[in-house]
Parts: structure tokens; sequence; C-alpha cells
């Protein structure tokens, strides 16, 4: 299948004094249609940034290397102008931030901005424009659509706002859904209902949806294919199952070590020794070497690339691909 | 809403009822019945609040001059409101040089001393309509509100929601209106209440100079200035005016407080 998506050797830095800071390294990966992508790391790894990328809002400052590329249905986006960037976000590709208090106006109702999500695409009368607003509603699964199009977003808890800014997602019928840790401002248990809610409608609408998130638990039941990030790079790429029942990077099995289960008869967790090292302060070789139990000298020189390991899984670890060959 | 809060309200509300209402009920304020017997009479039936030096009847020229005072300050925060949030938007949205050039044009309406300025433009403009009087106070006043509508922009620029507004492609006009616009009324509200009182004073002080509104038209600072050889032998004729400005600007900033506390709850 051709990719919906295909990042290639995307580089954000930094400019400063002294070498650029570069919290996005060569990152490469595809979505294809209707595909459900989980991008999983730690706080400060650069999943954010790669997220924000892609419909090119990064924050001021930040620099795409030059050979960054974001091919989005055969255009690569890093060459358009903003003008002509516009026509892809939110028609094309939609985001969903992490927090829902804040991601809605407080001073607009509801019913308004996600009208306002609709007129900015396309030129629709006021009374088709509610109609769709209803129907958006309805299908982000809020109750009783008509007595809530008025809402402030203050009168709505943080699952409803987070079904709004989905519903505001939806409005322009995106290919590509980028949702920011969209659950990680919520209960556990309407965690649940947003993830499920994100699947039904890419399932319904064909959507691909790019999930970043922290928590390799949650992406679990519902994505096709896990990226885990360390420290700027993807350092491993599999299919769901196959990463969960062989994961081939340390630091991915480092990840499950740490996340508790149901079914295992130890007490006691293994955490992953060390923490996240600084942009500044990212090492040699494999980032991940000082943190790593199983590595060997040439990963203290030299980076791993991201190559095959398993069918269907990619890791980039020298140990990992030495076992594989 | 606090009691004082209240209290502001009603006391407005009843002043801006008294200035719409009180010429009708009170006659002319510039008739001069009986210049040699009837003049700094005090309080009777036929004069409610007493005559001044020309026999004038003091009810009728304050409630003549609630009229002219508040609607000089209501126009002039009105005008420097409008103007100021227009600015203050361009500056703080505005990339690059437009934005710092506006910038710096507030910082040039900021540094110039507002009340030399009006006395040199009145002085020159002369006896002017009331209503004109308020767009020239408003003309002088919108700097303040200018800096700070480009403050609150430029804090809703990096707003979650505008963020998210510009991820679904909302184009930079539609952003800055439909985004940030409305967050900042609240601030616009909160300054243009308590400006309210500093426009108030700042009419009744011209007035008193002599640049503002001039006699025999009625203002509470004209009043003033007309009553201040009288202080000693009819000192109600400075009283009257002084309370009619102490409670405007008081249930003025009485209320604008409330705002700000209900509205900028971060600022207090």
């Amino acid at each position: 299948m051709t990719p919906l998506l295909e990042v290639s050797d995307l580089n954000i830095s930094f400019p400063r004094d002294g070498a650029p800071l570069v919290p996005v390294d060569d990152v490469s990966f595809m979505v294809s249609p209707g595909e459900l992508v989980a991008l999983v790391g730690e706080s400060g790894c650069g999943k954010t940034l790669t997220g924000l990328a892609l419909p090119r809002l990064l924050p001021r400052g930040a620099v795409l290397g030059p050979r960054s590329a974001v091919r989005f249905d055969g255009t690569d986006l890093t060459r358009l102008s903003e003008r002509e960037l516009r026509s892809y976000r939110g028609r094309r590709i939609a985001m969903v931030f992490q927090d829902p208090m804040t991601s809605l106006n407080p001073v607009m109702r509801i019913g308004t901005q996600i009208a306002e999500a609709i007129h900015a695409h396309r030129k629709v009368s006021s009374r088709d424009a509610r109609e769709r607003v209803l129907a958006l509603l309805a299908e982000v699964g809020i109750a009783d659509p008509p007595a809530r199009i008025n809402a402030y977003p203050h009168q709505l808890s943080g699952g409803m706002r987070q079904r709004v800014l989905i519903a505001m997602a939806l409005a322009g019928q995106p290919d590509l859904l980028i949702a920011d840790e969209p659950t990680t401002a919520l209960d556990v248990t309407v965690q649940a209902q947003i993830l499920e809610l994100l699947d039904r409608l890419r399932a319904a609408r064909g959507m691909a949806v790019l999930l970043i998130s922290h928590d390799l638990g949650i992406v679990a039941g519902r994505a096709d294919r896990v990226l885990v990030m360390y420290a700027g790079r993807i350092v491993e790429s599999a299919a769901t199952a196959q990463l969960f029942a062989h994961p081939a990077h340390p630091y991915t099995r480092g990840l499950f070590a740490s996340i508790p289960r149901l079914d295992a008869t130890t007490t006691r967790l293994t955490p992953i020794r060390g923490t996240v090292p600084r942009p500044d302060q990212w090492p040699d070789g494999c980032r991940f070497h000082p943190r790593c139990p199983v590595a060997v000298s040439r990963c203290l020189t030299q980076r791993p690339p991201l190559e095959l390991v398993a069918p269907d899984q990619r890791a980039a670890c020298w140990v990992a691909q030495g076992a594989a060959t | 809403m606090t009691r004082l809060a209240r209290v502001g309200l009603a006391i407005l509300t009843l002043l801006a009822a008294f200035a719409i209402v009180g010429p009708w009920i009170a006659g002319d304020p510039n008739a001069q019945p009986d210049p040699v017997n009837g003049s700094l009479l005090l309080p009777s039936p036929a004069h409610w609040l007493g005559t001044d030096q020309l026999s004038r009847d003091i009810f009728a020229r304050l409630a003549s001059g609630a009229r002219i005072s508040l609607a000089v300050a209501a126009i002039a925060v009105s005008v420097a409101a409008v103007f100021g949030s227009a600015l203050g938007l361009a500056a703080g949205a505005a990339p690059g040089l437009a934005g710092r050039l506006l910038q710096r044009l507030i910082d040039l309406g900021l540094a110039l001393p507002r009340i030399i300025v009006l006395l040199v433009v009145l002085a020159a403009l002369g006896r002017m309509h009331y209503v004109l009087l308020g767009v020239v106070l408003g003309a002088t006043g919108w700097p303040a509100v200018a800096r700070l509508v480009r403050g609150e922009t430029l804090r809703l620029r990096h707003a979650q929601y505008v963020a998210a507004a510009r991820a679904l492609g909302a184009p930079p006009a539609r952003v800055l209106w439909y985004e940030i616009f409305p967050g900042t009324l609240p601030a616009v509200l909160v300054a243009s209440t308590l400006g309210l009182a500093d426009a108030i004073l700042l009419e009744a002080g011209l007035s008193f100079i002599g640049v503002g509104i001039r006699p025999p038209e009625a203002s509470w600072g004209g009043m003033l200035y007309e009553a201040r050889d009288y202080i000693g032998s009819a000192p109600w004729l400075v009283f009257i005016p002084c309370l009619a400005l102490v409670a405007a600007t008081s249930a003025a900033t009485l209320l604008g407080d409330a705002l700000r506390r209900s509205l900028q709850p971060e600022t207090r």
C-alpha cells in the first residue's frame, strides 16, 4: 500500500551559541491510510515536536534540517508556503492536543468553536454548519447534542471537552489525525473511552491516526504499529503484536519491565536505570548506551541504524541486529 | 458580585438616569430669573439646591452638567477602547517590523503627557460641542488601552486554543478575530470602567481650567470654576458639584475593581 504519510530524515534543531540543540534527529517513519500508529517515548524524547512538525506547527526558532521531508499524499509539506499549508491543516491533517482544559477557547460556546472549524475550510451557511456540528457531536459520543451545542467549555467535564476537540478535528474530514497525548490529562476510565472513540472513528472514516503517548500500556490494544522514540531518535518500529511478544531494543524491554502487570508473579518492577539525558548532553553512538544493560563497546561510538531484526520489526540496536544475523 | 460593587453599579445607574431625565424636569440651566434679588439663594422648594451668583437654578445646572460630564467621559472611554483595541491587536499580531513599528507608536503615545497635549489642542480648537470634546479626550486616551491589549494579544497568541485553531487551518485573520480578540475584552472592560473615573476627573479638571466645557454651558468642573469665588459665602455652590464628582468617580472605581476581581482573578 502506498503510504499516506512518509516522514524521512526529519531533523529539528534549535540554533544557539555553540552546537545547536537537535531534539529530533533524523526520524523516519510511514503511516498508511487508515492505520493507527503509536509514537511512544518518555517526555523530552521529541515525540511532540515530531507530531508538530508534520503540519509544520513548530515553535518559533525551530529549524528543519535540509534533508527533512514530510511527504503527505505525495506532496512534500516542508516545501509548501504557509498559505498552501493551511489547505492541509485541518482538512488533510488534523491535530488533537494534550490538554482539553486549555485547548478550547473559554469564551466561545462549543458549537461556535466546532462551526468555526467547519467555516475555516468551506463556505457553508450557518444552518448547514449547525447541522454538521450536531452530527459531529453525536459522532464523538456526546449525549443530547442540541442541549450541549450552546455549552461553554467550563460546563463540560475533561472527557467531554476532549470529545469536543476531536469533533473540531473531524470537522475538516482529515485523512490523518495526530493525537498528542489525548488521554494524559484524563481519568483512567475516561482514557479508555477516548481511545475507543479514536479507534472507532478511524474504522468508520478510514482515517489514519498517529497516536502520540508516553504510555505503552494504553496503545497495546489499539495500535497497528508502534514506534518507540528515545532521545530524539526512533529506536524500534514494529507491528504491535510483534513488539509486545518480542521487544528487540533494550529500551523497549526496559519500558515493558517497568509497567505493572497483572499476570506476573514478580512483586517488584524493574525500572530503567538513570534518566533521559537532556538534549545538550546526548551521548555519542547509541544514545541509550549509558543506561543499557547489554551495551558493547561498539555502542559507545557508532550510531546504530534502524534495521530489520525480524519480519515487521526494526530496531536501532547493534546487539539486537547481531543476534538477528 | 460584592455589596460594594452593587453600590457602585446603583450609583452609576442613578447618575445616568439623572443625566438622561434630569434636564427635562429641571428646566433651563441658563435662565436667570432674578439676578438682583435671587442670587446665591439657599435650597428652597422653588430652587431645590439653591441658586448661583447669577440666580441660575443649581439643580438644573447639576442635571445639565451630569448629562454633559458623563457623556463626555463615556464617549472618551469608548473612543479610547475602540481605537486602542484595534491598535493593540494589530501591534500584538503583526509580525516583524510592522509589529515593532506599531509598538513604537504606542510607546510614543504613552510618552506624550496627556494633559499638556490636551491643553494645547483644546486651547487651539476653542469652544466645541461636548461630543467632540469627548472624542478629543478619547483620542489621547488610547495608548494605555493599546498597551494593555497588545500585552493580552501576545499572551493569548501562545494559548493552547490558539495553537489548536491554527492546527485546524484557521487563517491568521480568523484566529485574531474569533480566538484572540474576545479574550482581550475582559481586560478592556475593566480598564474602561476604571478609566471612566479618570475621564470624569479629566473633563472636570479641564473645564475648571477653562479649556473644557466653557461657560455658560454647565459641567461639573465648570460649576466649580464659576463657584470658586463664593466658597466662603455660599459653600454649597462648591460642595454640590464636588459631591457629584466624588459619587461618580468612586462608583466607577468600585465597579471597575469588582469587574477586575471577577473577570481577571489572576491579577488579584
